[in-house]
């Protein structure tokens, strides 16, 4: 089911705010946003601009690059943050979590029942992480999102290299994960086609 | 909890441990340890031989703290990584990655999905470091425990 926020916002705008509000003191470059949520840089565009006029984001160029940030001065910040932090979806809860790794991070996925829709509410979270992050920086990323998920979050880490090795190789585990239904935390379809 | 308690819900019986099964225990810790670093044979063997290194170096400790797990429980696995931190004060971010590690190895137990190679790395790598902390632990806390006998 989708979580409150969702309904409420929608997915774009859901996943936008999520990264945002939910780490209101670290600014997110543009690029970085959109690879983040997987949002095409149209809609982005668009999204953010709409934000900021509104006073929700604020807007801050270094140089030449584009950053946007939570609005800790607009009058219904700690609203919307407490709507993020308290209705944010799995998916929300858990990207927010790698988010200080996502420089090592290629792309993330939920996959097993979780992102089949056939769990249980006592499901295991697999997560499946493509990069260069250690496993044990995994764990203690995710150590957060278990707790307020209160769920197990299990993740596997691959260098993206080796999972589309994997995959072309038919390799069994890799190809069974790619072929069932996935739910993308960073990342998109896209980058991974 | 504590050691004491988690006696008392019956997933921990009372030990007097020895100095010839801490030597056979630690030497069988080795043995797996080395065999973990061989090539040619799956990922899922090598971690599993890793794997049994921590939890050798787990049981080690606890025997050494006067108990040993109640196997007839079931999650003594749990258990004895629950103890780490009671026994050897592993720290809250290690015991997180080996209790991972623990969830790791049972999915893989009852699905056969296979253990990926950076898992195998992070498995090896902390059965070295815990197998080297259990030995400095024994020569400070239970030094009889380590003196080979006659």
């Amino acid at each position: 089911m989708k979580s409150l926020i969702s309904h409420l916002l929608g997915d774009t705008r859901t996943a936008i705010l999520a990264v945002l509000l939910l780490r209101p003191d670290e600014p997110q470059h543009v690029r970085e946003l959109a690879r983040l949520t997987g949002v095409s840089p149209g809609t982005l565009h668009r999204e953010l601009t709409a934000l900021e006029s509104l006073g929700v984001l604020r807007r801050k160029a270094v140089g030449r690059q584009v950053f946007f940030a939570a609005n800790r001065e607009c009058p219904v910040f700690e609203e919307l943050a407490g709507l993020a932090r308290k209705t944010a979806g799995l998916v929300d809860v858990v990207r927010s979590a790698l988010l200080p790794h996502a420089s090592r991070i290629g792309a993330a996925f939920i996959y097993g029942s979780v992102a089949a829709g056939t769990e249980t509410s006592r499901s295991d979270v697999d997560v499946m992480i493509l990069g260069d992050l250690p496993f044990a920086d995994a764990v203690k990323a995710l150590a957060p999102a278990q707790a307020s998920l209160r769920r197990e979050v299990n993740a596997t880490v691959m260098k993206s290299a080796e999972f589309l090795r994997k995959r072309r190789a038919k390799d069994s585990f890799v190809s069974a994960v790619w072929k069932a239904p996935r739910l993308w935390v960073i990342g998109s379809d896209h980058e991974l086609g | 909890m504590s050691l004491d308690n988690l006696a008392r819900i019956g997933q921990l019986k009372g030990h007097t441990a020895s100095a010839s099964e801490t030597l056979r225990l630690l030497a069988s810790a080795e043995r797996n340890l080395k065999d973990a670093h061989v090539a040619g044979i799956s990922d899922e063997t090598r971690f599993d031989a890793g794997y049994k290194a921590i939890m050798q170096c787990a049981l080690v400790a606890l025997m050494a703290s006067g108990y040993r797990p109640a196997t007839s429980v079931p999650g003594h696995h749990q258990t004895m990584i629950q103890s780490l931190p009671l026994t050897l004060g592993v720290s809250k971010d290690d015991w997180l990655v080996l209790d991972a590690l623990r969830r790791k190895r049972n999915v893989n137990d009852y699905s056969g999905d296979p253990i990926d190679p950076e898992s195998v790395r992070e498995c090896i790598a902390r059965a070295a470091a815990l197998l080297a902390t259990t030995r400095q632990w024994l020569r400070k806390h239970h030094p009889h425990l380590l003196e080979k006998p006659e």
